[in-house]
């Protein structure tokens, strides 16, 4: 019961931000920090549940970014039919490249995927005629929600678009918890335990890492989609390596595994580097140095030692690294 | 008795060394066959070929009259052909219970925790269900992994050295055990240095030396056999079985 108030909680806090918070920057970061709970919950699918390390899913987000805006500017698609045809868009890319790399481990996984991304930085950058190369893809709308009974809403205010971007958030964090939570996420997990044991007794480490790959790149690609019509704009910086390094420091040092420790980690260091900006030029140096200390002494994450507190020991045993 | 699993002609290769040469082997439901040889021999490998985890370049492995050579080794273990490795292999941070429900995760059993239950007690661990597999000392990690390997319902169970390590009253644990699980009719595959345990379970035992099979008959047959002990069992040993 007292799970369910706090919950509850949690929830009427979300909802109240935007009433609460009347400074657009503020609100502008807890709607960004929104769009990247969407992306990390995918990744740690596949980083904190299967134990693959993909170095490409700050590609799959600026594909999904691509896919949507390419749809809006080309055939005049609205976000609403964008987003989900930017998550299956990249769900499929990330079946078809999976299809090739989830047979390798280690390095070799973690090399294809860095060059995955790089190919795609290339392909955004150099296919003009169809992305407009690093001019970009400008004029992305918000568009209106049309509600049965209500009407047509404007949702493009920074207050409304919070809501949207707070619907799918919780949506992405219940679609992930029901996988983790059913037969396919405890395989997951004994997958990244002991892959080779796994199979030995029947579970297919291919199939399963395959699911996780999808289900993530897909939250990443329906993320992008957020993205790119919040901000109007899209271009090939979308794909620089330093958005999949923040978006690996959410799930890792929020608590990879957990799904609610990368949604923490995700608002934690959306906003940490924001805050510093009054320290000025030490602000960099200040939030490289809280990361070492952070992974120095909460090396399974944030939300570790709050869940070792709140869970009994046979929870505790049963849930180390997992949620 | 007709065999539940048969391989014919095995043969791998590793670059230019031969580690298995034209192996065959059956056991059927019911029948403990032991597989012994010095290190080296290509015991492990012959389980590697079995398991699917390595690939015969000659011959081929039959379960129940069909082949299964070129399936991958999670299809082998979900037909029901299931082994321990020799290097211990446990789901080390996660509870006994939610590792031992792996077997049973695999075969989508509607009431994992019931299965991982059965396994643990058959082993005699259930009562430290909760704890890590971690926790465990190193004799109840290796009961750890056959009651693994029951969770996924096996029809041929291949065991690699499980009384490694262990002392007397643990490796007499181990023997009653294989005992119980022939008796439901398992067939059991052991790979064994500790003679004792071998000689003790076995219904065959086949030998090994150098990837080649030199002999195969009942415990006692092969323990007098001169090549077997010329290859394996010691120069001693023959002397006391000539004087036997």
């Amino acid at each position: 019961m007292s799970r369910r108030i706090a919950t509850l909680a949690v929830l009427a806090l979300l909802c109240a931000v935007p009433l609460v918070v009347r400074d657009d920057y503020y609100l502008h970061l807890f709607i960004v920090s929104g769009i990247f709970v969407v992306a990390v919950l995918g990744l740690d699918l596949i980083v904190g549940y299967v134990g693959q390390l993909s170095l490409a899913h700050a590609a799959f987000f600026a594909m999904g970014a691509y896919t949507s805006a390419l749809l809006f500017v080309r055939l005049q698609w609205s976000m609403w039919l964008g987003l989900p045809a930017a998550a299956l868009a990249v769900g499929f890319a990330a079946f078809v490249l999976g299809g090739v790399i989830l047979r390798t481990r280690g390095h070799r996984f973690i090399i294809i995927t860095v060059v995955f991304a790089e190919l795609m930085k290339l392909v955004a950058t150099n296919w003009v005629d169809m992305t407009r190369g690093f001019m970009g893809l400008p004029g992305l709308q918000i568009p209106r929600l049309t509600v049965p009974g209500i009407g047509s809403i404007d949702i493009s205010s920074k207050e409304r678009f919070y809501y949207v971007v707070l619907v799918v958030a919780l949506l992405a964090f219940v679609l992930c918890r029901a996988i983790v939570r059913s037969s396919i996420g405890r395989k997951f997990i004994l997958i990244r335990e002991n892959e080779a044991l796994a199979e030995s007794l029947g579970i297919s480490a291919f199939r399963y890492s395959m699911i996780a790959f999808v289900s993530g790149a897909g939250l990443a690609g329906a993320a992008g989609s957020l993205y790119a019509h919040y901000v109007g704009f899209v271009s090939p910086d979308l794909f620089n390596f330093s958005y999949v390094t923040i978006m690996l420091i959410m799930v890792i040092l929020g608590g990879k595994g957990t799904l609610i420790g990368p949604a923490l980690g995700a608002v934690i260091f959306t906003f940490l580097p924001e805050l510093l900006r009054e320290a000025s030029h030490w602000r960099m140096i200040i939030f490289a140095t809280i990361l070492i200390l952070a992974t120095l002494f909460m090396p399974r994450g944030i939300v570790f030692p709050l869940v070792a507190h709140l869970l009994p020991q046979r929870r505790r045993t049963r849930h180390v690294g997992a949620p | 008795m007709s065999a539940l699993l048969e391989a014919h002609g095995l043969t791998i290769r590793f670059g230019g060394l031969t580690a298995l040469k034209s192996v065959d082997l059956a056991v059927g439901a019911g029948e403990v066959l032991s597989v012994i040889g010095p290190n080296g021999a290509g015991k492990t490998t012959l389980f590697n070929v079995i398991t699917g985890r390595v690939r015969a370049v000659e011959g081929s492995v039959l379960f129940r009259g069909e082949a299964i050579e070129r399936l991958q080794s999670f299809r082998i273990a979900r037909l029901g052909i299931v082994r321990t490795f020799q290097k211990t292999e446990v789901f080390s941070p996660l509870s006994l219970l939610d590792g031992v429900a792996a077997g049973a995760l695999a075969r989508d059993d509607p009431d994992p925790a019931a299965c991982a239950r059965e396994a643990l007690s058959t082993v005699g661990l259930l009562n430290k269900a909760e704890l890590s597999a971690q926790q465990l000392s190193y004799g109840d990690q290796r009961l750890l992994e056959l009651a693994q390997a029951l969770a996924a319902r096996p029809a041929v169970l291949l065991l690699d050295e499980p009384a490694s390590g262990m002392n007397h009253q643990e490796c007499a644990h181990i023997v009653q055990l294989i005992g119980e699980l022939r008796s439901r009719g398992l067939a059991i595959i052991l790979v064994e240095h500790n003679m004792h345990v071998v000689m003790t379970i076995s219904d065959r035992v086949i030998v090994i030396n150098y990837g080649e099979k030199i002999a195969e008959g009942p415990p006692g047959q092969v323990r007098a056999d001169p090549r077997v002990i010329e290859a394996y069992l010691g120069v001693n040993q023959r002397a006391d079985a000539s004087a036997r």
